[in-house]
């Protein structure tokens, strides 16, 4: 991609003459450099699961927010320039609660995916006179779990191009390529929601570079009957000490 | 009759001016267990003037939900037609069925938005919930809402109401085996049952109020869809 | 309201001023020999009205040595307020009996001039006149027996009342058959 670097890179809605828009691209290599990021969604709940990059002992790991609940049946994981995601959170937030306001109902998650890659475009002028909000694309990819009445549990992926695809599983971050093709293997439809904590954690072990603790890594679970929640992180300890039970099973077989 | 004191629009000093066309036609929506009925007279009129003797004003808006809006017949048509094109915009939005709960808090939306110029309605909204079973939804003119068994709203909804407090909720009616210490306990009506006591009731008010006759339309709302079914009144 | 050789005639027991309730034995319905008198309306005038009416059927009996009958004290009562033409008693009468000679029911009601209006079948007053109108329209079927008329007559003011502010507070109903006058209270909502 580096070598097609042409002008056409610096307005951020001009196309080049091969239909490409460079801005935009550039914003998806940004995501590359996050930490990584894992959804899985089984029958029983969607898992979010976040690499926290803790660069100093001095650093105080709890204040590293990359989980963040949107409403009370939606949360979302984040990956690249996670400033960017607050104010697409903050959107999202908006939007559920007015769907709340104006429908008495939880917003649907595809409706509420939607409506937060409606604003991922806003770096242009809108068709219909709408303002131009930002100045570039976002920096940051969301991994986006629920769950409503209609479609259950549900995960998507919402890129800064105004995508969205829904994933049984998905990776995004530095360690995504890794962790989609562990991911690709390990998953099956009949995954428990225990299993699919166990598996974001063991994903995320193998493509850090750190040590896997209860410190350096957060987990969420949205549920039909608790909603989302991040967990704690003893929780988080005790999962661990799970996967290290599998893994010991597993080199002694 | 008197007028709650708290109803918004009794404070409002810019109610329109001087309509063309008023209707203050009775409406009656009845829930039943797995049904709902919105009923109401084709007749309008403004003045002592009848306009039509056929004009049916409830509606059937689409995702098994009936509404109707009786007052000024020109808000009515606006506040319909905004909702089904709002309606729209949400299966566009959401691809799924407005649940009536959904509709109503949405209706009050529609309604409050115009706070300080009010829809000048009285709004009944018909569907089934998410059980299945039949629920009734109705308004003032600036939205407040609440869901009933039953509710009677327009010019004769002050003699049509106490009549269904007694006829589908059993007010002031006692079990005759416990003389007179126990409430007849509650159960719901048939259609056939609704279906009869909504036409008494029509036949009566028509005998008594100037501005109801003509016809009278019934939409029945069941999982199966919207049937309608028409009996005439008295015409004089 | 009429029924097969009957005829009942009811009230409400609230007195109030606007939305203040004041009293909740204020009977409306007074029996003058073998006729009866329902007065809605200013209370004063209810009183006072009672009053008048209760001398001129005195007066009448004096005078003609027999009661009067329902028909001739309904005339009275609409000649009586038509007198006030022009600074009117404000009542809204009602008049039920059974003719003592015919042994015919009769009821009559009247606008506060004195407008009579002979109905055949139930005559209304008051505040809660729309939710009686509308009640007794769907309620009412000729040719009830005295318990059935009391059931019909009860059921009709009671629910009547409870969609009227200013109405309730207890109840009082009269059936009155040829040999015999039943009244009863009738307990209702106290809101």
């Amino acid at each position: 991609m580096f070598l097609t670097r042409s002008e056409y890179d610096r307005g951020v809605s001009t196309f080049s003459p091969e239909g490409r828009l460079f801005q935009v691209e550039y914003s998806l290599e940004a995501i590359k450099l996050g930490s990584t990021a894992i959804g899985i969604c089984t029958s029983e709940g969607v898992i979010l699961g976040v690499e926290k990059r803790v660069t100093s002992s001095l650093l105080e790991s709890d204040s590293i927010e990359k989980i963040m609940e949107i409403d009370t049946h939606v949360g979302c994981a984040m990956s690249g320039l996670t400033a960017d995601a607050r104010s697409m959170i903050d959107h999202a937030r908006v939007a559920s609660v007015q769907h709340d306001l104006y429908y008495h109902e939880k917003i649907g998650i595809e409706s509420l995916t939607q409506s937060v890659c409606d604003l991922a475009l806003r770096f242009g002028e809108g068709a219909s006179g709408e303002k131009r909000l930002m100045s570039r694309p976002f920096g940051v990819a969301l991994l986006i779990a629920g769950y409503d009445d209609d479609k259950g549990p549900q995960l998507y992926h919402a890129e800064p191009s105004g995508t969205f695809y829904r994933y049984d599983a998905k990776a995004i971050g530095s360690g995504s390529e890794g962790a989609q093709t562990e991911l690709q293997n390990e998953y099956h439809k009949s995954l428990t929601l225990a299993d699919a904590e166990v598996l974001a954690l063991k994903t995320l072990k193998q493509v850090m570079e750190e040590k896997l603790d209860s410190t350096n890594a957060q987990l969420a679970s949205v549920t039909k009957e608790h909603g989302f929640r991040i967990y704690e992180d003893k929780e988080i300890a005790k999962i661990i000490d799970v996967l290290k039970e599998q893994e010991q099973a597993e080199e002694e077989s | 009759m008197t007028q709650p004191a708290t109803l918004a629009s009794d404070y409002s000093n810019e109610v329109a001016q001087e309509p063309i066309e008023h209707r203050f036609n009775p409406y009656t929506g009845i829930a039943g267990e797995d049904f709902a009925v919105l009923a109401g007279d084709t007749r309008n009129t403004s003045g002592y003037n009848i306009n039509s003797r056929y004009d049916p004003r409830v509606f059937d808006v689409g995702d098994n939900l009936l509404l109707t809006a009786n007052g000024f017949a020109a808000d009515s048509a606006q506040l319909i037609s905004v909702f089904k094109n709002q309606l729209e915009w949400y299966h566009f939005d959401h691809n799924k069925a407005l649940s009536p709960q959904s509709a109503a808090r949405f209706i009050q939306h529609l309604l409050y938005g115009k706070r300080f110029f009010p829809y000048y309605v009285y709004t009944i909204l018909a569907g089934l919930d998410e059980e299945g079973k039949g629920a009734i939804y109705s308004f003032d003119p600036v939205g407040s809402y609440e869901r009933e068994q039953c509710r009677a709203a327009g010019a004769a909804s002050s003699l049509i109401m106490p009549f269904l407090d007694n006829q589908v909720n059993f007010k002031n009616q006692m079990d005759p085996a416990s003389h007179g210490t126990e409430k007849r306990p509650l159960r719901y009506l048939s259609l056939e049952e609704v279906i009869q006591l909504v036409r008494d009731a029509f036949t009566s008010v028509t005998e008594r109020h100037i501005q109801v006759g003509d016809g009278l339309e019934i939409l029945i709302v069941t999982k199966d869809g919207v049937k309608t079914e028409y009996y005439p009144l008295k015409k004089d | 309201m009429v029924g097969k050789d009957c005829v009942a005639i009811a009230c409400d027991l609230r007195l109030g001023n606007q939305s203040l309730g004041v009293a909740n034995n204020f009977e409306k319905v007074f029996q003058l020999g073998h006729v009866f008198l329902g007065l809605t309306g200013l209370a004063s005038d209810v009183l006072t009205v009672h009053e008048n009416f209760r001398m001129k059927a005195n007066l009448y009996k004096m005078r003609e040595e027999r009661e009067i009958e329902p028909e001739s004290f309904a005339n009275l009562v609409s000649s009586t307020l038509y007198e006030r033409r022009f600074g009117p008693w404000f009542v809204g009468p009602i008049v039920a009996g059974i003719n003592s000679k015919t042994g015919k029911p009769f009821i009559c009601s009247f606008d506060f001039i004195g407008c009579p209006d002979f109905a055949k079948d139930f005559a209304v007053s008051g505040t809660a006149s729309d939710q009686l109108y509308g009640m007794c329209e769907s309620l009412y079927e000729p040719n009830l027996e005295p318990e059935d008329l009391f059931e019909t007559i009860s059921q009709a003011l009671l629910n009547a009342a409870d969609r009227d502010t200013l109405s309730g507070w207890g109840a009082a109903v009269y059936v009155i058959t040829k040999d015999k006058v039943i009244k009863r209270y009738l307990k209702s909502r106290q809101d």
